[in-house]
């Protein structure tokens, strides 16, 4: 194992991404106490059923959702097949909260849908045969329809590299369509699948903005309960642990099915395409109908609810200042996809020229940090800079550095490249194993160093994936709300801070406008990288 | 390299002369417009970050002597108790004018209320009697004629847990228990939603009697929450409970100034603003509150637009912070959700 600068800088990246982890469960260690003793275990044992009943709710949804659509629009041919091929990974730009801000306004007591129904029918008491999608049930739906495009995505890819000859060995067993169905395409896309799912459930346990919208407490927010309301650690470090076992469990099962997965990539020689099955006449419009009702309601339905507000409710669209919201927003995009980009390639780099196991399990560890909600990360953030402050000022002398990190630009940056370091370096990761090592081999003979190798033949070869990965990014940054909310500088405001504040006024109406420009702007982001994603 | 940090230290402690930074956690948006008319007036800028209580709690403690904010703005007089006993508030020794402008027991030595606020019940008046509502009090809502005809919020609201916080104060633990346990008997659901969702509920005819603060109320009336909820609010009575004895329940909206604030006459001078006539105006016509001041009155929306209820004024709301933790112990344990 050499020590290079290589090294060093790649052990410092995964270093500086580890940090955070070590402080959200060594942090709290320490003993506090507190009154409520005896009210604990209900706390614990509701925290963990309402996680299990939320989690169980969204896979469950998501599965079926996910797998069917990709199924649909795998297999056959029916009416708008292509458009809905793209347009269902447009609820992406959906975040979970704003999800929750529609249903709740379209179906509450004299909400949207009575007002329709007055509409049409004249006045009448309709209130009680409105269904409420509140609580548990408003949360499941809420995160299920802004998350099932993993489980989407993956799964069709998966099923695109399906080769018709497995498809055919079925047939010739003298299996049914459902036979068919259940017994090869469906298990052979099983690891697509699991992965799919392990990325929503890990979303799923970390979502705050639509389960604290519902009132439901779920180990996160019992953890940012406990640990900022109550100042209860001990607590807070109790219910980390469980949280963390779900987490492990998530990744654990998703790397046994990912190393399964090596046992369905088709080889090219092999692979035979498959022809679609056209679906005429009812059959067709089945599909057509489940393929428009999915679309409809993950994102149709949220543009639609914003959409109705800000027309009816016009000076909201005037009297806000869209201009620099969107200049922040993007800065904030921009700002932090260069810098995820150019340090995940270094990290990426040094891992692929050390070979050190060390180096590689320790990344492995790192990434780790997107399981880690992001609320809880920019507690933690602060916690650790104000610790590290205090500890440094004890020993030079040069004042405290906590502004630089606290409320600014540098410490929101900092903090969105932790949570998304992992789909930074994943994303190059997978790019970077697919160029052989001899290529670099082949490099270095020709004279090239490892800087000049790195920049002249790596970079252009990775062109795809650095885009790729800079859009998905760029979303995720323009949806994340509690590290902006907690850690931004004076008089910043993003569309998704500006969206939450008037929902915390109890005036979604106003919130409709953020809301609506913060999806566009996210479908606008996704519109450009839909061909990459939906690569065949 | 050392150079750079210093100048950038330096950048960073530097305030510029006239200004005012505020931690908010009472995000009105019309709060903006009131502190650019204070600008205006003045020349001093205001600076505003919101956000969660507790985060920006939690961050402004982090910060320590780093801290540039001035200002801590927050609903509930519970939250202001907190932040003045974990000292992230300063002692201030208030003017004569502010002392004078802002009763006793709606101020401490390091907060002061800017506008009030009265938690009361909605009734239905198609569904409860004259009989029922007359000389109704928080305490007889327990009464079981009451059985499956409240609605009220969940227990971790911080409204609720201020009201329940004076019930400690004024009946003592064992009877607020008992209260409580009435109350959750008789709920007409599980608690969900904010204040508005009650007020609606009743509308709905999902229920008897709502809980609710007061300004819920005149927002829907306003017609910003659209034509069918200002018809939902005119089914629905406001009342005022406990008119009888000690009044109704108020909390505040207040201020306090930051231990390390850096701008602290700014501070002061803003909060002078905040409860001149002036501002005490804006507020009640943009958050429908109640004033702090006298010769203001409510929005004409307001229940109690005439300040002719008999407010509460025996319970001190500093004494919210020290009871909030037992009440939502008290709720808990009587299974309110």
């Amino acid at each position: 194992m050499k020590i290079n600068s290589w090294y060093i800088s790649s052990f410092l990246i995964s270093l500086l991404v580890a940090i955070p982890l070590f402080t959200v469960f060594s942090s709290f260690f320490e003993d506090v106490s507190n009154s409520f003793e005896i009210l604990k275990n209900t706390f614990l044992y509701e925290y963990i059923y309402n996680s299990m009943i939320l989690l169980i709710g969204v896979l469950i949804l998501t599965f079926l959702i996910g797998t069917l659509c990709a199924y649909l629009v795998s297999f056959y041919n029916f009416p708008c097949v292509n458009f809905f091929k793209w347009a269902l990974i447009l609820s992406f730009a959906v975040p979970t909260y704003i999800y929750a801000y529609s249903l709740t306004a379209f179906f509450e007591n004299y909400g949207t849908l009575y007002s329709i129904m007055k509409n049409i029918f004249g006045d009448g008491n309709y209130n009680q045969s409105i269904p409420k999608f509140d609580g548990m049930l408003g949360a499941i739906i809420s995160i299920s329809f802004s998350l099932f495009g993993y489980v989407y995505v993956l799964t069709r890819a998966s099923f695109y590299h399906q080769s018709e000859n497995l498809i055919e060995v079925g047939r010739n067993l003298g299996f049914s369509k459902k036979n068919t169905l259940f017994s090869i395409i469906l298990p052979a896309a099983r690891p697509a699948i699991i992965t799919g799912l392990s990325l929503v459930a890990m979303e799923t346990l970390s979502d705050f903005g639509a389960v604290s919208f519902f009132g439901i407490s779920t180990l996160t927010t019992g953890i940012y309960n406990s640990w900022i309301s109550f100042d209860d650690l001990a607590f807070a470090n109790q219910l980390s642990f469980f949280l963390l076992v779900f987490i492990l469990g998530l990744f654990f099962i998703e790397n046994v099915s990912r190393k399964r997965a090596q046992f369905y990539i088709p080889l090219r020689e092999g692979f035979k395409k498959k022809e679609k099955i056209n679906l005429k006449g009812f059959k067709g419009f089945l599909a057509f109908f489940l393929c428009v009702f999915v679309f409809f309601l993950s994102f149709v339905f949220p543009i639609i609810q914003m959409f109705y507000w800000t027309i009816k409710f016009p000076e909201n669209f005037y009297n806000l200042n869209i201009n620099q919201l969107l200049m922040n927003t993007l800065y904030l995009v921009f700002l932090t996809s260069i810098v995820l980009l150019i340090f995940s390639f270094l990290s990426n780099y040094g891992n692929r020229i050390t070979r050190s196991r060390l180096l590689s399990s320790f990344s492995t560890f790192s990434i780790t940090g997107y399981a880690i909600p992001g609320i809880i990360l920019a507690v933690a953030f602060i916690t650790f800079i104000s610790w590290l402050n205090n500890i440094i000022s004890g020993i030079f002398d040069f004042g405290s550095f906590k502004k630089l990190f606290i409320g600014s630009i540098l410490g929101l940056v900092l903090v969105y490249f932790i949570r998304f370091y992992s789909l930074a370096f994943n994303g190059i990761k997978t790019g970077y194993e697919k160029i052989n090592r001899s290529i670099d081999e082949s490099s270095y003979l020709l004279g090239y160093s490892k800087l000049k190798t790195f920049l002249e033949i790596h970079i252009p070869y990775l062109k795809n994936s650095i885009f790729l990965i800079g859009i998905l990014i760029s979303i995720e940054i323009i949806k994340e709300l509690p590290i902006t909310l907690i850690l931004r500088p004076f008089n910043f405001e993003t569309f998704a801070t500006t969206a939450y504040i008037f929902a915390s006024q109890d005036l979604l109406e106003a919130a409709a406008v953020p809301s609506l420009f913060l999806i566009l702007i996210a479908s606008l982001f996704i519109l450009v990288t839909s061909r990459y994603i939906l690569k065949d | 390299m050392k150079k750079l940090i210093i100048v950038l230290l330096l950048y960073c402690s530097t305030s510029i002369a006239g200004e005012v930074n505020i931690f908010s956690a009472r995000h009105y948006d019309s709060d903006l417009d009131l502190y650019n008319k204070f600008t205006e007036e003045t020349g001093i800028k205001i600076n505003v970050v919101s956000g969660d209580d507790k985060a920006l709690q939690k961050r402004i403690t982090e910060e320590d002597k780093d801290c540039v904010g001035d200002l801590y703005i927050t609903s509930d007089a519970g939250r202001l108790g907190e932040l003045e006993s974990k000292e992230i508030l300063q002692k201030i020794n208030w003017s004569e004018e502010i002392k004078n402008k802002v009763p006793k027991n709606f101020r401490s030595d390091a907060w002061v209320g800017i506008a009030k606020r009265a938690r009361i019940l909605f009734y239905s008046p198609e569904r409860v009697t004259e009989y029922e509502i007359q000389n109704l009090s928080y305490e007889d809502l327990a009464d079981p004629r009451w059985k499956g005809r409240i609605v009220i919020r969940q227990s971790d609201n911080i409204y609720n847990q201020s009201l329940i916080a004076s019930l400690i104060e004024n009946n003592g633990k064992d009877k607020t228990l008992k209260w409580a346990k009435s109350i959750v008997n008789n709920m007409a659901r599980s608690p969900k939603g904010n204040d508005r969702a009650q007020i609606l509920a009743v509308a709905a005819g999902e229920a008897d009697l709502a809980v609710a603060n007061t300004y819920y109320y005149a927002l829907m009336l306003s017609g910003q929450k659209g034509e069918e909820q200002k018809i939902a609010a005119k089914k629905v009575t406001p009342y005022f409970p406990n008119q009888n004895n000690r009044g109704t329940h108020m909390n505040i909206s207040g201020v306090g100034i930051l231990k390390f604030s850096p701008n602290k006459s700014n501070a002061i001078k803003l909060i002078e603003f905040l409860l001149s006539k002036e501002a005490q105006d804006h507020i009640v016509n943009n958050t429908f509150e109640y004033p702090m001041i006298e010769n203001v009155l409510p929005n004409e929306l307001v229940p109690g637009k005439d300040l002719n209820f008999k407010q509460d004024n025996s319970t001190d709301v500093k004494l919210y912070w020290d009871k909030q933790s037992e009440a939502l112990k008290i709720m808990l344990l009587a299974g309110w959700k």
